[in-house]
């Protein structure tokens, strides 16, 4: 554009016709987003990676007469917005969670309607959970966690959110918490159930339509296990050091060699050179 | 033939006096600013001597101009590819003591100093890091008049074309023989810096062929610094620009010459446009070293021949602008006369700052109170001073700086050039001499204007714009006419209705 010369104002117009098309087909196709208000379905979806009925504790506690031990309301409030009850400083709540070494209840982000009929499910005496996994293979659940080895379902493999001890000295990707002090250690055998339906925002969304089988959850189980019980060994973090100043050392021979012959003053060296010539 | 207009300059060294004035006057109108502490536009060195930044013409360190590589002319610096990859780090840049760490001195405790038994001093003051420099070690001008000599001028690339032996004998001499050599750009045809230049921020004005680094656009790659090799653009730490002499265009536009050509107390300098054809400036750039100097004189055009006249009026050129080429004193001194010879022409980006080379005294002793050239006069002790007289003037294989150094400077080593413009520089003096104190035989006349292939008529009117020219002789500044040159890119009208006339920038009222 020449100075002087107006700015034309045309170059949105496509830019609105794109957006306009965007928006219509996104709101005209979009799925709904799934609300499903079947009971059992939901608590298939959203409960069993903490929760059993009647099969024992798992991250979180058996549910298994759960309408009977606590009000309607509170139950309502709790599975709506456990997050707020806790803060609140409620003693149930409290109580709760240092039982279950501190892992709070997540907020799932359920609608009222949803929880009447996750309290119904739970009311009507039906059992759920605690099945029993196949034995894990620490060694497949590697190769599953840091991809060699693909999910069944397509999901992506752990690693490139996740970091954990025992996949090599640079780790995997940082997005999700490092499972070394955060997968078994944290939650103990539930972390077993856990994997099959994570209910967390995060996880859910990408598990969702993309499960584990029970074997590749036995084997990750059984790999994170192992990997979790002595934290990151100190080797690793040598083997990080290591790495670094090997980088770091690489890059500056490599710098040297392409600009080894710069200028590096000529006056000082000028002088140096005629003042030595002169001595001999 | 695209005939192009440049506004270009003389320097008469044989009447510089190594005063500095000019660099004063351009350090005061134009770098005194925060950042530009170290830069002289303009700058004077003492030949021999390694100049300002130290060793410049050291083009092996420094990678400055152009070379020839398998037939095709290419930046000494780098090729495309290997410029990208220098682009975060250029190597080859000189630093700051090879400029000089600039100072100032503390005159303030010369009045506020406390009462005590000394003479209170002005200490010397980093103007970088403001603090007191005690041990200053170099400065833009420290081999002047050969105070650093046994260091400097030894280190002075020039000398590398002569022998060892010539070299002994110049550092005998190299107490009592130099010259001055001032410096500013040369506004070349075939700039380095603007060819090196990653974010194309400098630009050769169509117009009058003033080199100008865009502040706007300039991106602080410092390729320009490296890529001139006359070490002409200097980065501004401050404005994280790089900044050069601009011909002092606004003088220029207002018909006033530069501030260095007006406050030269010597009046060595001449100002004046020169036609040149830029169809063939590649050419020119690509002959071999040793017709460098013929090709660019060949390159510029004679204002008078119609054919010229006619393709300059193609280009736009104004009648106005054609007369101030005729008129030109710089014309007279490169093409015309062929006196003047551009400063180291084997750098090919054809420099259009052209310099006479100095008259320099001739090897000699003084024996019995004679001052006696070699075998001119023999052992007559009483002849007149006239019979050395011609040997002395005329013995360019005795001049005590050997004609070689010059051909480094001025001619790309071809010695035969500046033997040509030295015989006629003779032919003036003898011819001179002979008119006003007459101990020339007309023979001797005639045989220097012989050598020099010259004739009365052009010994006169050399010697009058070399001795005797008035201001507007030497400064015939061309009407650079911006308020034409302007509409070429931009329609005067249209920014009257947007803001007004006497504002630069368009007022931006309407925000997106």
């Amino acid at each position: 554009m020449t100075k002087g010369e107006r700015p034309s104002t045309i170059w949105f117009v496509p830019l609105l016709v794109f957006a306009l098309v965007t928006a219509v087909t996104g709101i005209v196709f979009a799925k709904p987003l799934a609300q499903t208000s079947d009971g059992e379905a939901l608590f298939k979806e959203k409960c069993v990676a903490c929760h059993t009925i009647g099969g024992g504790d798992l991250v979180g506690p058996d549910l298994q007469g759960v309408a009977e031990r606590r009000s309607n309301e509170w139950l309502t409030q709790w599975i709506l917005a456990p997050d707020q009850v806790l803060a609140s400083g409620d003693p149930i709540a409290a109580e709760l969670l240092a039982k279950y070494k501190n892992v709070p209840m997540p907020n799932l982000a359920l609608t009222p309607d949803q929880v009447d009929s996750l309290l119904a499910y739970m009311g009507s005496g039906a059992t759920i959970g605690g099945t029993v996994l196949p034995t894990g293979d620490a060694t497949r659940g590697k190769a599953l966690f840091v991809g060699d080895k693909r999910f069944e379902n397509s999901g992506p493999q752990c690693m490139s959110c996740h970091s954990i001890a025992g996949i090599g000295a640079l780790g995997g990707g940082s997005l999700g918490p490092d499972l070394t002090a955060n997968g078994y250690t944290k939650y103990g055998e539930g972390l077993a159930a856990f994997l099959g339906a994570p209910p967390t925002v995060t996880m859910n969304v990408v598990w969702k339509d993309t499960p584990l089988t029970p074997q590749e959850q036995a084997d990750l189980f059984a790999f994170m296990k192992n990997a979790s019980v002595s934290g990151r060994e100190p080797g690793a973090l040598l083997q990080i050091a290591l790495l670094a100043i090997l980088g770091a050392a690489a890059w500056i021979a490599l710098a040297q060699f392409y600009w080894g012959k710069r200028l590096k003053g000529v006056r000082r060296p000028m002088i140096e050179r005629t003042l030595a010539a002169a001595q001999k | 033939m695209d005939i192009r207009a440049h506004v270009s300059m003389v320097f008469h060294l044989d009447k510089c006096i190594g005063c500095h004035t000019c660099s004063i006057a351009c350090k005061n109108i134009w770098t005194d600013r925060k950042g530009t502490e170290y830069m002289w536009w303009n700058n004077v060195e003492t030949k021999p001597g390694t100049g300002y930044p130290t060793l410049w013409e050291d083009q092996e360190k420094y990678k400055g101009g152009w070379e020839k590589k398998n037939g095709d002319l290419k930046l000494k610096l780098h090729s495309r590819l290997k410029g990208l990859g220098n682009i975060f780090y250029n190597p080859f840049l000189p630093t700051l003591d090879d400029y000089y760490e600039p100072w100032t001195y503390d005159y303030e405790n010369l009045f506020n100093a406390p009462e005590g038994d000394d003479q209170p001093t002005a200490r010397a003051i980093s103007m970088v890091t403001g603090k007191p420099m005690d041990n200053i070690e170099a400065g833009p001008n420290w081999d002047d008049d050969l105070g650093g000599s046994p260091i400097y001028a030894r280190n002075d690339v020039n000398l590398d074309e002569l022998t060892e032996d010539e070299r002994e004998q110049l550092n005998e001499l190299e107490r009592v023989v130099f010259f001055y050599l001032p410096r500013i750009c040369n506004h070349c045809l075939n700039p380095g810096c603007v060819a090196a230049c990653p974010a194309g921020a400098i630009y050769k004005r169509g117009e009058d062929g003033i080199v100008l680094i865009a502040q706007d656009k300039c991106r602080a790659w410092r390729m320009c610094i490296s890529g001139c090799p006359y070490k002409k653009t200097y980065y501004n730490w401050a404005s994280g620009k790089s900044e050069k002499c601009i011909l002092c265009y606004p003088r220029l536009e207002s018909g006033q010459p530069p501030a260095c050509f007006h406050s030269c107390v010597g009046r060595i300098r001449y100002l004046g446009v020169l036609l040149y054809d830029a169809d063939q400036i590649e050419k020119c750039a690509s002959v071999p070293d040793e017709e460098l100097v013929a090709a660019q004189r060949a390159m510029i055009m004679d204002p008078f021949d119609p054919a010229v006249i006619a393709a300059a009026k193609k280009n736009k050129i104004s009648d106005a602008m054609i007369a101030s080429a005729q008129n030109s004193p710089v014309y007279k001194f490169v093409k015309k006369w062929g006196l003047a010879l551009p400063l180291h022409p084997d750098f090919r980006t054809l420099p259009m700052l052209y310099y006479v080379p100095p008259m320099l005294p001739v090897l000699a002793k003084t024996k019995d109170g004679n001052y006696d050239v070699d075998g001119a006069k023999g052992e007559n002790t009483f002849a007149p001073l006239s019979a050395s007289l011609p040997a002395m003037l005329s013995s360019l294989e005795k001049a005590r700086m050997p004609i070689k150094y010059m051909a480094s400077m001025f001619s790309a080593g071809n010695v035969k050039v500046v033997e040509d413009v030295y015989r006629k520089l003779i032919a003036v003096r003898i011819f001179k001499r002979a008119q006003t104190v007459k101990d020339y035989q007309q023979a001797e006349v005639d045989a220097a204007l012989a050598a020099g292939k010259t004739d009365a008529e052009e010994v006169e009117a050399i010697f009058r714009l070399t001795a005797l020219p008035t201001y507007e002789e030497r400064f015939v500044v061309p009407p650079l006419a911006r308020e034409v040159a302007v509409e070429a890119w931009e329609k005067p009208l249209d920014r009257k209705t947007d803001a007004g006339f006497g504002v630069r920038n368009k007022i931006n009222r309407r925000k997106f």
